[in-house]
Order: structure tokens, then C-alpha cells, then sequence
């Protein structure tokens, strides 16, 4: 190669692209490997060094971060918790027929049966007014201020299933219960759980763009960051060019401590959300016991933990990444 | 291993820093280039570690043509390259032992070669009992030996160093010189600007004279054996 090298030397203006770069004897594979894992090792002890070296600094970056990535997580639990609360009501398409109060059990019963020969009820429930009593008595807590009724004021309900089939905002049947004699007052509640399920989509969409947001603020918190610290480092990073090191040689310990960065972060994400699901477990615990136990709080489990840790580990590495490209330009020749 | 062939080099401003330059440096010589301060030395200098790009000509080191360097090859080239600097650029956060060993991490030599190597080096410049001490507590001789040890640890075929006398006194640059002559005599191309012609003229050694970043002369002091 040094040969044609030779020959071609009179040429003031050489052609680029046939590539006659220097080579310098490579070391056998296993030593390169070796290498290798020994400047993986001078990174990571040293972008840990680094972070040591600075510590109020890096505690404040951490709590910045922390907080940045509690938010959206917050946000998610609750919608998380409000959409399990809901998911009963989402799905209930009942109708429920509050007959009149003159009417007595059989006539309810014969209404029932009368409706559950029609094609799109498949199925109807009667609930007499004393299993209504019953029932409200154990929901309402006010045991004691019904013993003082001397008689039962509820009607008989009918709670009609009707087949999901045509208009499910606003089926015949309703139309048909409504104007029937017997019947006093109809309840059908889809077009407001339709609402609710909207409510709770828009919610979703809200905490997806909320957390999207803050993780693009760790991407700048952490990119501001490094690059200070390359700033605070150009003289070594420039030394460190001269001497022969790559790009991924003198990014290396950057990377490393922006993953450093997302990591801690994150970690301190899950502590703020654990203190706040801590601080919120038991009065949420006595008002959940007040309506029966029908609701639980749902924390953070442990593969939601690490997926968090990783993915702020990851935004951390990323913004390291966007913050030294910039900057490892500035020590090569302009072409 | 060092060859120049009618190179130019023009920076944005318009300043010509060096033009139609010629010469050729053998494997294992010894040159000093001079001139006063603005003639050209460092470009020359930059032109060689892939500092700077020229705009006319030919730059060849280690048998290579370095126009066809590609960016990402730049670091690989550089590694061929041990630079000395003026104000020694030692990194002053690590010990004079990290400090040498830095070139060898670099090339991806293994932690059981680098520990050899590096006692090789700094037992060469003398500075062997202060392979644990910081940087800035050595003297400014001691220190420019470090960065001497830094640029010959990886056994690079070709040194270059800008001035690397320049902020020491008469006795010490003395022995900087000689500690550079040693390297030319184990095979190492070294190539060292300097504006010391006294200095120079004692060595007996190449003398390239720039002017204005033109070539003005090209001899050999006589008196003394090179």
C-alpha cells in the first residue's frame, strides 16, 4: 500500500474515496476485547467519579429529575385507579324501571314476564321494594333513620338487560317502558357512561401528552447538564482528540453519566411516588371502607417500577448523546 | 515517513499560513523547524495531526496520504502520532501515572500491558518515583517530561512537539532536547519546532527555516556529528 502511495505522491489533488488511511499493526482479538472491556471500565468508574466528585450538584440534578418523572407518574395512577373505579360502570347497559308504587308484587312479575318475551331484552331482574330497602339500608348508612318509616316507601324495580343490537344510546325499549302505564320513571344511563368513557379517554390522552412533555423536559434537564459538563471539560476532551481518541472514547463517561442521571432519577421517581401513595393509603383506606370496599388503591407494581428506571435511564443516556454530538465536532479537522 | 509536497494552507481569513512547502522527513530522523513566531511552525504541525486540513498539495505521514483520512479515521491516524505541546496540556484531575497511560487506554491496550508500559515510559523520562503524584505538583521541567512520557507510551512511529521548550529555562530545554534526540536514535521520526535556534544549532541536527510560511533553508550545523 505505502508503495502506490509512493507513486501517487506527485498528484497535488490525490482522488478521494479508495481508502489509503494509515494502519497501524492491530492487536490480536482477545487483547482488543480486553481493551475494550477496560475502557468500559474507565467509563463507568469514571463518569461515577465524576458525579461523586460534584455531589450537591448532582443530588440537585437528581431532584429535578425526580420530580420531573413523578409527575407523569402520578398523573398515570390516578387515571390508572379512576378508570379501574369506572370499569364496572363502563360496561353496564341496564335498564332500570322504577315501577309505580300502587302496583303490587305479581302485577311486577307479570310486567317481567311480559318483557322477557320481547327479542331484544335478554333478561330481566325484579327487585322488590323490600329487598330495595335492604339494599339501601347497607349502602346509604342510614340504618337507623329508615327504622323510623313506618312503611316502605320504594316501588318495585325492574332491572332490564336489554341485547346490545340498532341504537344503544337510546333503544325502542326505553322509548316503550317510558310511556308504559305501569311504569314510573325509566333510568338509562348509556349516553352519560358514554360520556364518562369519554371523559376518561380524554384523561388518558392528557397524562400520554403531560408525560411526554416531561420527558422531554429530562432529556433537556439532563442534555444542559452533560453539556455543562463538557464545557467544564473541553480542555481534556480536546487533549484526549489529539491523543488519538474516538468519538465513542470521548462520549463514553458522558453517557454514562447521563444513564447515571436517568437512573438516579427514576429511583427517586418511584420514592416520591411511593411517599405519596404512603401519605394517601389510609384516609383513602377509611373512605373506601365507608362505601363498601368497592375500591382499592393500585400503587406501582414491580415491572411498572423497572420499566420506569429503564426508560429514564434510557432518556438520560439519550439526552448525553444529543448534548456531546455538538460538541465532538469542534476537535476534528473541518473538511 | 514525513512528506510534504507543495502544500498550502490558507485559513478562512485569508491569511496564508503556509505555501508551496516541500520537504520530505526520513523514518527515524531527527528535524527541528524554526522560524520566527508567525512563520508557520504550528500549522505545520496542525497540517500532520489532523488539526487542520490543507488546501493545496500533499501531506503524507506514516505512509499515508492524509487528504484520504476520513473523519472517523481521524482518531486512528492520530494514534500513530505522539504530540508534545508547549504548555504540556497535561490533564491535570488524574495522576502523572493516568496521565501516561491515557494513549494506551485509548488504543484499547489491556490494563496488564498498560502497567509495563507506562513504568517504561516515565522510567525513559526519568520520572519513574512520581508515577502516583498530581500533575501540578511536579515543576514545569518534570511536567513536560510527563507529557514527553504521554506521547511516547504508545510507541508512535512519528513526534511532533510545538515549542516544547518553550517555558523553561536554558538548563532544562537542554535536556528536553536530548531526551528528544534519544527517540530519533531507537528509529522514531521526531519532528520539533522551535524558535530556540541556539538551542537547535547545538544538536547538530535538520534545521527546516520557515519565513512567512515559505521554506527558506534546509541544512544540517556543522561541527558536530548528527
Amino acid at each position: 500500500m505505502s508503495r502506490t502511495i509512493a507513486r501517487n505522491v506527485r498528484k497535488t489533488s490525490p482522488t478521494p474515496g479508495k481508502g489509503a488511511e494509515p494502519k497501524l499493526p492491530r492487536a490480536p482479538w482477545r487483547a482488543r476485547l480486553a481493551g475494550w472491556r477496560d475502557q468500559h471500565f474507565y467509563s463507568f468508574f469514571s463518569s461515577l467519579g465524576r458525579l461523586a466528585a460534584r455531589p450537591w450538584a448532582t443530588i440537585l440534578t437528581v431532584l429535578v429529575l425526580g420530580f420531573a418523572l413523578a409527575l407523569p407518574l402520578l398523573f398515570f395512577l390516578v387515571f390508572d385507579n379512576a378508570r379501574a373505579l369506572s370499569g364496572g360502570l363502563r360496561e353496564a347497559r341496564e335498564i332500570s324501571a322504577f315501577l309505580k308504587p300502587t302496583l303490587d308484587a305479581p302485577a311486577a312479575a307479570a310486567l317481567a314476564g311480559e318483557l322477557r318475551q320481547r327479542a331484544d331484552v335478554a333478561e330481566v331482574l325484579v327487585r322488590t321494594p323490600e329487598q330495595g330497602l335492604a339494599e339501601f339500608r347497607q349502602l346509604s348508612g342510614f340504618g337507623e333513620a329508615l327504622d323510623v318509616l313506618k312503611t316502605n316507601p320504594l316501588p318495585s324495580v325492574l332491572v332490564v338487560t336489554p341485547r346490545a343490537q340498532g341504537d344503544v344510546d337510546n333503544p325502542p325499549l326505553v322509548a316503550q317502558l317510558k310511556s308504559d302505564a305501569r311504569v314510573d320513571l325509566v333510568q338509562y344511563d348509556a349516553a352519560w357512561r358514554r360520556k364518562l368513557s369519554e371523559i376518561l379517554h380524554f384523561a388518558e390522552r392528557m397524562v400520554a401528552v403531560i408525560a411526554a412533555l416531561l420527558a422531554l423536559a429530562t432529556l433537556l434537564v439532563i442534555g444542559n447538564t452533560v453539556r455543562m459538563d463538557i464545557q467544564a471539560r473541553s480542555e481534556e476532551i480536546s487533549v484526549m482528540q489529539l491523543i488519538g481518541a474516538s468519538d465513542g472514547f470521548v462520549r463514553r463517561p458522558f453517557l454514562y453519566a447521563g444513564l447515571w442521571y436517568g437512573l438516579l432519577g427514576g429511583v427517586f421517581a418511584l420514592l416520591i411516588v411511593g411517599t405519596v401513595e404512603f401519605a394517601l393509603a389510609a384516609p383513602l383506606a377509611n373512605l373506601s371502607e365507608s362505601y363498601g370496599h368497592r375500591f382499592t388503591l393500585h400503587g406501582v407494581d414491580a415491572p411498572s417500577a423497572f420499566a420506569v428506571v429503564l426508560a429514564s435511564a434510557l432518556l438520560g443516556w439519550l439526552g448525553a448523546f444529543v448534548a456531546t454530538a455538538r460538541h465532538l465536532a469542534a476537535g476534528m479537522p473541518q473538511e | 515517513m514525513i512528506r510534504f509536497d507543495k502544500v498550502g494552507k490558507r485559513y478562512a481569513s485569508g491569511h496564508d499560513a503556509l505555501s508551496d512547502l516541500s520537504f520530505e522527513v526520513a523514518a527515524g530522523e531527527m528535524v527541528f523547524v524554526t522560524g520566527h513566531s508567525g512563520a508557520g511552525k504550528s500549522t505545520l504541525l496542525k497540517l500532520i495531526g489532523l488539526v487542520e486540513r490543507p488546501t493545496r498539495g500533499q501531506v503524507v505521514v506514516n505512509h499515508a496520504d492524509l487528504a484520504r483520512v476520513r473523519r472517523r479515521s481521524v482518531p486512528h491516524a492520530r494514534r500513530g502520532i505522539g504530540m508534545v505541546f508547549q504548555d504540556h496540556r497535561l490533564l491535570t484531575d488524574r495522576t502523572v501515572f493516568d496521565n501516561v497511560a491515557l494513549p494506551l487506554l485509548i488504543a484499547g491496550v489491556a490494563r496488564e500491558e498498560i502497567g509495563k508500559r507506562v513504568r517504561a515510559a516515565l522510567d525513559k523520562v526519568g520520572l519513574l518515583a512520581k508515577e502516583k503524584a498530581a500533575p501540578v505538583t511536579l515543576s514545569s521541567g518534570e511536567q513536560q517530561r510527563v507529557g514527553i512520557a504521554r506521547a511516547i507510551v504508545a510507541k508512535p512511529p512519528v513526534i511532533i512537539a510545538d515549542e516544547p521548550t518553550g517555558n523553561l529555562d536554558p538548563q532544562l530545554s537542554a535536556e528536553i532536547m536530548a531526551l528528544f534526540a534519544e527517540f530519533g536514535q531507537v528509529g522514531t521520526t521526531v519532528l520539533v519546532a522551535s524558535h530556540d535556534l541556539m538551542l537547535v544549532r547545538r544538536l547538530g541536527k535538520r534545521v527546516l527555516v520557515l519565513d512567512h510560511g515559505r521554506l527558506i533553508d534546509d541544512f544540517r550545523p556543522q561541527g558536530k556529528p548528527a
